[in-house]
């Protein structure tokens, strides 16, 4: 019997709205269609009202989760344009932060992915150690969002002696409640059993719809920005890229599992090595010189870039924020096909969508 | 480093270069669009080329041909996007549905209008709006 069965936008699945049309057969989904636009609220256009202090506020506001990954990619748009180079302390500063969201990030997601699939106990682990991270990231910027760490021309907040190693303590303490939850998501039977085989992407299907970040890494395919075009010193930094090919909700959980080791490894490093020196550059108010930048930055879930515009003023010109929901979302119902009705809300959230950051 | 390239073009020079990118497997990092101070359009189409970003300007066309049979969704969103926010036409890309905006300001003045209308233009209108409610 075929019927067309909506999810969404306001489902128990699903952390942010967004509508899913399943049409399916029996409890098969032949094909699918997904809506997005129910949180636009007109973000680019507000920008062109704003300097660029006033800008990284607003951009930080696009998202909770990421919203350290929107005033850095911002900030490096206007640095670009205005030909600034951030003292290396600075850059180091925003690398940890980075690396810290994307932690807290992945933990997140984790957690969601076991409470989607009915594994509760598990859910509840992840989240009380992402408290680790998330007491870190309030140590560092005084904020448990938000974070408002980036300004133009480099960081707001210093990092001391005393919080450099409490950060390399809270490193040290991450590790064996990080190999737990890397042991159990690789091989728990629960999480094999609801996720291998179910909502593959394919390497080929990838490249074409153009999958980002972790999504894409899942399905075989080695991008990551901070590797191929370095930014913000990354280039200083030994870390490697997980890639796992089976393309399914289980690789997804591996590669984001894996890449918590990784982030650990960059922010160790950045805090052994951290440059001396200033933070920032002590720019005030720039004013945007006339010309324009796309930047990048390898966000939790992907790829995020901006276009800047500047005319010389103070306030932007155009600002455009393509972030990596953007990409992943429209490759959902590809994955979607095939599948049961009982997986669609586990896969819809498998790609770590963001509708907050996808609408802005 | 990341560097930004940008290349003027003629509208007969996007689907030729799209076919090139994606043989490649080139990414298409975004299709963003912005009025030029002329009150023209201007429609950029950004590849990442690693480690650089690629990016082809056409200026002051109002119809456009698709990339969507190339990129499929990668194109067909952020032109869905630019098409309700600018009005730009892609020729061949199914608009029957909204992306971001309402259903309601598809059927009026909205579509097309949102980035292409100063900010101070919109609230106005909002404000009498809401007045005569």
């Amino acid at each position: 019997m075929s019927y067309i069965l909506p999810i969404g936008p306001y489902h128990p699945a699903l952390e942010e709205p967004i509508h899913a049309k399943l049409y399916t057969e029996g409890e098969i989904i032949k094909d699918a269609e997904v809506f997005v636009g129910y949180n636009h609220r007109g973000i680019e256009k507000l920008c062109t009202e704003r300097n660029a202090i006033q800008t990284l506020v607003l951009v930080e506001r696009v998202c909770g989760i990421c919203s350290h990954s929107h005033a850095l990619t911002y900030a490096l748009g206007v640095e670009q344009i205005n030909g600034l180079e951030v003292p290396k302390r600075g850059a180091y500063i925003r690398v940890i932060t980075a690396e810290l969201e994307r932690l807290h990030s992945h933990f997140l997601w984790l957690g969601i992915a076991c409470h989607i699939i009915g594994h509760d106990s598990m859910f509840m682990h992840i989240w009380d150690e992402r408290e680790l991270v998330m007491d870190l990231l309030e140590k560092l910027s005084g904020n448990r969002v938000n974070y408002a760490m980036v300004t133009i021309g480099g960081s707001r907040r210093d990092i001391d002696d005393d919080l450099r190693r409490e950060i390399l303590d809270g490193c040290d303490k991450l590790k064996a409640p990080l190999d737990r939850i890397v042991e159990l998501a690789v091989n728990d039977k629960t999480i094999a059993m609801r996720t291998k085989g179910v909502g593959v992407l394919t390497r080929e299907d990838a490249v074409r719809l153009g999958a980002l970040g972790p999504h894409a890494r899942a399905s075989g395919v080695k991008i990551d920005v901070r590797k191929d075009s370095p930014y913000s010193c990354y280039e200083d930094f030994d870390f490697d890229v997980p890639v796992v090919d089976s393309g399914d909700v289980y690789a997804r959980v591996v590669v984001r599992a894996l890449e918590c080791y990784e982030s650990i490894k960059i922010i160790r490093q950045a805090l052994e090595n951290l440059p001396e020196g200033p933070i920032n550059l002590g720019t005030k108010l720039p004013k945007i010189k006339e010309g324009m930048a796309v930047t990048r930055h390898e966000a939790p879930r992907g790829q995020l870039t901006y276009m800047v515009i500047g005319d010389g003023g103070f306030n932007n010109y155009r600002v455009s924020a393509h972030v990596p929901s953007y990409k992943n979302t429209p490759t959902v119902p590809h994955m979607l096909r095939g599948n049961t009705v009982a997986d669609a809300g586990l896969i819809i959230a498998s790609i770590d969508p963001c509708f907050s950051c996808l609408d802005r | 480093m990341q560097e930004y390239k940008k290349t003027m073009i003629g509208k007969d020079q996007i689907v030729p270069i799209a076919e090139r990118m994606r043989k490649n497997e080139v990414w298409l990092t975004m299709i963003h669009a912005f009025v030029t101070k002329e009150g023209q359009i201007e429609v950029c189409y950004d590849y990442q080329v690693e480690p650089n970003i690629e990016s082809y300007h056409v200026v002051g066309e109002t119809v456009l041909p698709s990339i969507g049979g190339i990129y499929d969704v990668a194109a067909e969103w952020p032109e869905r996007e630019i098409n309700e926010l600018f009005g730009v036409t892609f020729e061949g890309l199914d608009v029957s549905q909204r992306l971001f905006l309402p259903e309601d300001m598809l059927e009026t003045q909205g579509k097309g209008q949102i980035m292409v209308t100063p900010l101070s233009e919109l609230r106005k209108k909002n404000r009498e709006e809401a007045g005569q409610q």
